[in-house]
This record gives C-alpha cells, structure tokens and sequence, in this order.
C-alpha cells in the first residue's frame, strides 16, 4: 500500500490539474463534473479512510492554491475523503465485482454531495439561495460526477474491482 | 500514557480528520493573512499562466480558422473601403462639374466614364449614359476642363465616344486670341499633344494661345476649350502647330454630353448634293 502512495499523489496532481484547467470549464446549470471526487472516492473505498481523508487534504491544498479559497477547498475535500472511507472494501473482502462497483458509486454520491454543501455553505459566488445551491446544484453536480465515474470505471478502473 | 495512545490507535482517523479540519479552519480564520495571501495570489497566477497557455495553444491550434476570418472581415472591409473611395471621388467629381460656372451643365447629361481602351487596336471611352437618358449619335462630350470627343455609338445605357485622342477624330477649331482657323487632329503618340492643322502661314498665331471648338463644327458647339497652342512650325504652306489638350485623359472619370447641334440647315447647304431651299 506504502508503494501506491507516491503513484496516488502524483495522480492526484495530475487529475487537480485537469479538474482545475479543463473539466471545470465543461458547466451544465453552473455546475461541471469533479474529477478530485472520483480518484479520493477511489482511494477511499480501495486503501482505506485514513489514506482518504489524507489525500482529501491534500487535494484541498492543491485545488485551495490553484483555485485562491485554501480554507474551504481543503475542509470540503477533507470531508469528501473521510465520508467516501466510511465505503472501503477491506483487501481481503469477499464482495463481487458488481457489489464493489456498487459501493464505489454509493461512496462517490455522498461523499460529494456533503463535500458540495461544505462548500456551498461557505461560498456562494453566484447568490442562490442555500437549499438551491445544496440540494439542486449539489446533487446535479454529484451525478455529473457519477457519469465521470461510470465512465473511468469503464476504461480505467474496471481491473481493480474484478473479482 | 499506553491508554492514551490505544485510544489513538483506535480512533486515529477521526482524529486526523479532526486535525485537518482544524488546519482548515485555521486557514479559512487567516486567509487574509500576508503569507496566505501571498500564496494564494501565486496560486491565482499560476491558473491564470497556465489558462493563457492553454488558450494560446488553442488559438494556435484554431489558427487557420481564424485566418480565414479574418481574412474574409478583411476581404469585407476592403470592399467597404474600395466602395466609399469611389463614392468620394465620384461626389468630388460631380461637386466639380456642377460648380464650374464656365459650363452651364443644366442641359447636359452627365457620365460616367466606366471603360476606357487605349491601344493599337482601340481607343475608346464607354460612358454609362445612352439612349435612355438622352444621348444620341454625334453628341459632344466634355468636361469643364475642355472637349473629350463624340459620341459614336449608343446604346439603350450606354455609349461609346470617340475621343479627341483618336486618330479619325477631327474638329474645327479657332484660337481664342488671334482667331486662326484650323482642324484639330491628333497623329498618335502622346496622348497629351494634338495637332492644328491647316492654319496658314499668314496666320498670326502665337504660342500659348487657347484653342477652342468654332463654329463651323457639325458636332460641336463653339466655344469649348480643347487645349494650348505649344508650339509652332513653319512649313511651305501651313504652320504645324502641337496643342497640349485640355482634358487629361489619363484621369478622365465624369464627363458631360452636349445636346446635339440641331442645324439640318446649315448641315444641308454644306452638303455637297445640297438643294436650293425656297424662300418663304
């Protein structure tokens, strides 16, 4: 697991960096799918929930820096982590393919969503109204999430959840 | 002490994120802070770096799109351009002819000059003004500058002029101040100098002396300035006199043309098989 760790950090600079200069531009109603969700969701549910929350701090010092709202970012993604670690599949776990899968997606959709309405609780640059911003925008946002899920888990995860 | 850390051990995750939300909260307390803002500012300036990077490499990459637009908003200006140019030319232009008080224009028809051939096979002016605004064959052509030619062939919009510079053209013409009679011809070459011809030797043609159509035109009312007398030869017989013409050709754009000269009369007595008109 130790030996992940470097490959996993460098992956998350990587992926902040497309967040940040190329998905984040792709809006649908004000909201665009989050890459950082997917890979902490990942690593939540494949390592554990401390390496979660951990690397869900780090994602917030990195998209804090890169997008000026250090604080907040590094809060939200905080929690994104620890509530996606509350889905890990322990190494030696039985569960299907499907039933990783599963748990994956049920990690992302609420980690996100409560990352989302940290965030939105602290920062409404467009003036909505809270329960627009939370509940609207945060859930539309999380399935657009869930799309981008779909689809690395069609092209690049599929291996890690096999049986 | 071992208590203590049995319970970190056991709760060591809520405890770090504990730990990292507190940090957060510490940064979201001092985000106005100099070190903070410092970084976030150079956090911004590196987004902002890479966004004009990438935005460049994508106008790089949409280049040729790009140039072709431009080139068409060009192409469009250029049009626009070329158009209001030749709008304020032809406005000066008439501004010019109208305001000449040596030319009363309220009979003429004005033209313009829309194709002008100059070579050793023709040398025409084609004026976009024919039969339907009222020209017709033998009509003078003018500017206020001095003659043009004549109309030779009309067409319901159009009519070609042969001008002065054409070596079949030939007009009657008197000096202005010694009133020497000659017929104007032009002999090819420059298209400047025409030449007087038949003005004797008894003449007292001088140099500089302003040239004019006469009377004795079948085509052309008199008085119409064609150009200056330059220079005078001697000959046996006749003076070969060089005319610099009035009317630059090389810059001609309107034109005005005459209304015919109606003098069936006089046409019909200079005839040669003319026939005895009774007297009333």
């Amino acid at each position: 697991m130790a030996t992940k760790i470097p490959f996993y950090l460098f992956l998350l600079c990587i992926v902040s960096l497309l967040q940040v200069f190329g998905l984040s531009h792709l809006t649908l109603f004000e909201v665009s799918p989050d890459a950082i969700s997917v890979l902490l969701a990942f690593i939540a549910v494949t390592i554990g929930q401390r390496a979660g929350t951990s690397f869900g701090f780090a994602a917030g010092i990195i998209t804090g820096l890169l997008s000026g709202n250090m604080g907040l970012a590094m809060l939200a993604r905080t929690t994104e982590g620890f509530i996606a670690g509350f889905f890990n599949i322990p190494e030696n776990s039985h569960a299907t393919s499907k039933q990783k899968t599963k748990r994956m997606y049920s990690a992302l959709l609420t980690a996100s969503f409560l990352a989302n309405a940290v965030f939105a609780a602290g920062y409404n640059p467009l003036g909505l109204t809270p329960l627009y911003r939370i509940i609207v925008l945060g859930l539309l946002e999380s399935l657009l999430t869930l799309v981008l899920a779909f689809i690395a888990n069609r092209w690049l995860m599929r291996k890690t959840f096999s049986d | 002490m071992r208590k203590f850390f049995n319970v970190f051990n056991r709760h060591n995750t809520w405890l770090l994120f504990a730990l990292y939300c507190a940090i957060s909260f510490l940064f979201i307390k001092l985000q106005n802070d100099d070190a903070l803002s410092k970084a976030k500012n150079g956090g911004i300036e590196f987004t902002a770096l890479i966004t004009d990077k990438l935005l460049s490499y994508g106008y790089l990459l949409n280049l040729k799109q790009e140039n072709d637009r431009l080139m068409q908003v060009n192409t469009d200006l250029l049009a626009r351009v070329i158009n209001l140019d030749a709008a304020v030319t032809d406005e000066k232009n008439i501004r010019k002819i109208v305001a000449d008080s040596t030319v009363n224009a309220s009979n003429f028809i004005m033209a313009r000059v829309v194709s002008r051939r100059f070579s050793d096979r023709e040398n025409i002016l084609l004026i976009d003004a024919g039969w339907k605004k009222g020209v017709r064959k033998d009509m003078t052509v003018l500017t206020p500058q001095g003659l043009v030619g004549r109309v030779t062939t009309v067409s319901e919009n159009y009519a070609r002029v042969m001008p002065v510079i054409h070596t079949d053209f030939k007009v009657c013409v008197v000096s202005d101040t010694s009133s020497s009679l000659g017929v104007l011809a032009w002999s090819g070459g420059r298209e400047f100098i025409a030449q007087m011809e038949h003005v004797p030797i008894s003449s007292r043609l001088k140099v500089n002396e302003g040239v004019l159509t006469s009377d004795f035109s079948t085509f052309a009312v008199r008085g119409i300035p064609v150009g200056r007398v330059v220079r005078i030869t001697p000959d046996k017989l006749f003076y070969t006199v060089d005319v610099r013409l009035a009317v630059d050709f090389a810059s001609l754009s309107w034109v005005l043309v005459a209304p015919l000269k109606t003098e069936p009369e006089k046409a019909m007595m200079t005839s040669d098989n003319s026939t005895e008109i009774p007297l009333p």
